[in-house]
């Protein structure tokens, strides 16, 4: 990895794309592509573990970036979600339209009910914000168990079968993982794309101070109004995985256990980190399949886990590697205590010049 | 800029290294192929139906008893059993985690279980796409799992509906109910319940005076009560738990003075033990299910209840869930030792043709398959009474023999079932 660093230092067009994110990133990319090649059972792994991540991943991801940008903790991103994947089962099974038109028209109704959640809830803030996109989904929750016509109550919309697009099968679990990978890189790559854009510079400046936007012009609303419907469009992106992943929808996906489970999911990750979320899903995935093979307090121990997360890493499973980075220059400033001093102070210095040259 | 990318670097080494630990760690907990038969068993053990658990490792206990085995595993001529469990939460989502982490992990040659109607529902989408596999049903009991052409899935007890096979005619004629106003709970299990109770009370020519279905969970009824119509003869009470208790207590404070049908998990002691006021309200309450009246007496029972109560966790009495899982394993050890262990082949061909061909008396009368491998059994009536001591209890009125299933599955529906 260091001769790729040093090459890179010597070749300023690849400068602008090498951080420690972005290498991170490819190499959970590199993970998650040969994933299904290293696991030995892979009918068990790549549904149970596999694709679960990536759809508890993207929407909690979806939560994430409303929580880093916007600055609103959603609570509505599993409904959003749930809402696509019973537009998927009510327009492929209960009224057999093809499968295509079903999935773009359902993710079309997941952001359409983001951009009404937010006409509702943009204008409040912080706890309101949370409540009433948790109101609104216990809402839905409701309507789901009861409104037998569209959604079939409590039995739900079943079987939903994997599609056959012809030129690829997802009845194959490899191929339906890889698909599940290739949304999730979607979503990540809008959402990063988003963040650094003028769109998304503007929604962190209202973020930031909604009053100093407002004063240069900016309608603070729209913009919120946009960032969570795109948010609701990636969740549902989500909801796409998951109604395949599943092969069914009821009420369960848009109950409160499914959101709490979101929002678990986004904290272990890293609610500061758009990745990050995949680790928190693996975790979880991993948590909700073996947990029981410990103890028969398996939920205990997921809360212990839970707890234990929030005590040690406040910033998340991925605040992780800073940690250890903080570890290791303790651990060198230790030893070079041992030398003398003045050798640190011109180490500093150095450091100090090395930053400062670069930022020219 | 080196120092920099350095400091950035060691995060990103251990994360990777962290990242191929757990995925390397964890692929060796998948186990390999034995030569032993391996049975995956999926119970409740968390939510409302925590106990699901406990009262399926005591039926499994009794069972396993009988050939000298434990709840972990015992032989059966020479072929080792293993038993491993997997608790869920009752949901859809949990038993469909379960099911594939016990056959595709756990690499089980049969699953058996599950306890909720919703989790029912998914494994036998999942047994579809898994031939290779034998699924016994536990004590899910929606209508259409059977129906649904799983050739593999295996259903020894009676479906929600079958539960209440003879309590309409019974209603109809011996009680003389001609108009039931019908409260139940909005799922599929209910659905079933008042599905097969609503639809030989009408075929018998009685009439429905209105439906109510309300969410799991409601505590308040005293609308729903306001809107019985005053010709109604009786109120059928399609409740379970905590909803039956609330129902039962409320009728008693707005004065219901009808005659109550019970769904099959109206009359348990939750919702009898609840309140002492109720039994104004509860006594003469007629109820059906596969759960025989305390007063039932046949030797395979006793020999059923004398082993259960030796089991840990065991309930005073067998709880439903007890039973049908009796019944379930039992029939599947009975298929086990008459092909002495042999799954066959393909796709356990000795086994399901033993299982299809089964025919033994167990605890709640005879068992035996129909041609979709569902149970035709005995059910039975019970009537709650006042005690001599003030308590409410149960008595059994009949017991229906050779109840089969129907070929219909039921939804929400309004007046008598379509």
């Amino acid at each position: 990895m260091s001769t790729s660093i040093s090459s890179t230092s010597t070749t300023p067009r690849w400068k602008a794309w090498v951080s420690a994110q972005n290498i991170v990133v490819a190499v959970v990319l590199v993970l998650a592509i040969i994933f299904p090649l290293v696991v030995d059972r892979p009918r068990f792994w790549l549904p149970n573990i596999g694709v679960r991540t990536l759809w508890m991943g993207t929407i909690a991801m979806s939560l994430v970036f409303l929580n880093k940008y916007v600055g609103l903790l959603s609570l509505a991103q599993m409904t959003f979600a749930g809402i696509c994947s019973y537009g998927i089962g009510y327009f492929s099974v209960t009224m057999g339209w093809p499968i295509i038109p079903s999935i773009v028209l359902s993710l079309g109704i997941g952001s359409f009910a983001g951009w009404l959640t937010a006409l509702i809830a943009v204008r409040t803030k912080a706890i309101y914000f949370m409540m009433i996109t948790l109101a609104l989904a216990q809402v839905f929750y409701s309507w789901a168990s009861q409104a037998i016509e569209v959604t079939n109550a409590r039995r739900g919309i079943a079987p939903i079968p994997r599609p056959d697009f012809g030129f690829i099968n997802l009845n194959d679990i490899t191929t339906f993982y890889y698909f599940a990978l290739v949304l999730a890189v979607i979503a990540y790559v809008i959402f990063r794309y988003t963040a650094t854009s003028q769109f998304g510079l503007a929604i962190q400046g209202i973020k930031d101070s909604p009053e100093r936007m407002s004063a240069l012009g900016y309608n603070v609303n729209r913009y919120r109004t946009a960032a969570l419907t795109l948010a609701a469009f990636v969740a549902s992106i989500g909801g796409v995985i998951l109604v395949f992943d599943r092969n069914q929808v009821d009420p369960s996906f848009v109950s409160l256990d499914s959101t709490l489970n979101i929002l678990v999911v986004a904290v272990v990750g890293g609610i500061g980190s758009l990745g990050g979320v995949f680790i928190g899903g693996l975790v979880f995935a991993l948590l909700q399949n073996f947990a029981q093979d410990f103890t028969d307090r398996y939920m205990t121990l997921t809360g212990l886990v839970f707890i234990g997360v929030l005590l040690f890493f406040p910033a998340g499973l991925v605040g992780l590697g800073p940690m250890i980075r903080r570890l290791f220059s303790k651990r060198a400033k230790a030893s070079a205590s041992s030398e003398s001093s003045e050798t640190l102070d011109a180490e500093r210095r150095a450091g100090t010049h090395n930053k400062k040259g670069q930022h020219k | 800029m080196k120092a920099m990318l350095k400091k950035r670097l060691v995060p990103v080494v251990a994360i990777a290294a962290t990242a191929g630990l757990i995925l390397s760690g964890c692929s060796g907990a998948g186990g390999g192929e034995t030569k032993e038969i391996k049975i995956g068993v999926l119970a409740t053990d968390k939510g409302n139906l925590a106990f699901g658990m406990d009262e399926a490792k005591a039926a499994i206990g009794v069972s396993m008893a009988s050939i000298g085995g434990t709840i972990d595993g015992g032989e059966i001529d020479g072929v080792p059993v293993t038993i491993v469990y997997e608790g869920t939460d009752g949901t859809s989502a949990s038993a469909q985690t379960a099911v594939k982490k016990l056959v595709e992990n756990d690499g089980v040659d049969i699953v058996f279980g599950p306890v909720s109607g919703d989790e029912g529902e998914t494994v036998v989408q999942y047994a579809l796409t898994t031939p290779e596999v034998t699924y016994v049903n536990g004590s899910a009991s929606p209508v259409g799992m059977t129906l649904a052409g799983a050739t593999n899935f295996f259903r020894f007890h009676g479906d929600s509906a079958m539960w209440m096979g003879g309590l309409g005619d019974y209603a109809y004629n011996e009680k003389g109910y001609k108009k039931i106003y019908a409260i139940a709970e909005d799922y599929s299990f209910p659905y079933d319940n008042a599905g097969g109770f609503f639809s030989e009370f009408c075929a018998a020519g009685g009439d429905v005076t209105g439906n109510s279905w309300v969410p799991v969970g409601t505590t308040d009824y005293s609308s729903i009560i306001a809107q019985i119509p005053a010709d109604t003869d009786a109120v059928y009470v399609g409740l379970g738990g905590a909803d039956a208790a609330s129902f039962l207590s409320q009728a008693v404070t707005a004065g219901v003075n009808k005659p109550l049908v019970g769904g099959t998990i109206a009359v348990d002691t939750t919702a009898l033990s609840g309140d002492a006021n109720i039994a104004d309200v509860a006594a003469g309450m007629i109820a059906g299910g596969p759960v025989p009246g305390p007063d039932y007496d046949s030797p395979e029972w006793q020999a059923f209840v004398a082993e259960y109560v030796k089991q840990p966790k065991a309930f005073p009495s067998p709880s439903i869930f007890s039973i049908l899982y009796y019944n379930s394993f039992n029939s599947l050890l009975l298929a086990l030792e008459e092909v002495k262990g042999q799954l066959g082949s393909p796709d356990q061909k000795n086994l399901r043709e033993a299982l299809t061909a089964l025919e033994w008396t167990s605890p709640t009368g005879p068992i035996k398959l129909d041609a979709n491998r569902q149970a035709i059994v005995d059910n039975f009536l019970i009537e709650v009474e006042k005690g001599a001591d003030g308590k409410l209890t149960t008595k059994q009125i009949s017991q229906t023999s050779g109840v089969a299933q129907g070929t219909k599955t039921y939804d929400r529906f309004e007046g008598c079932p379509k």
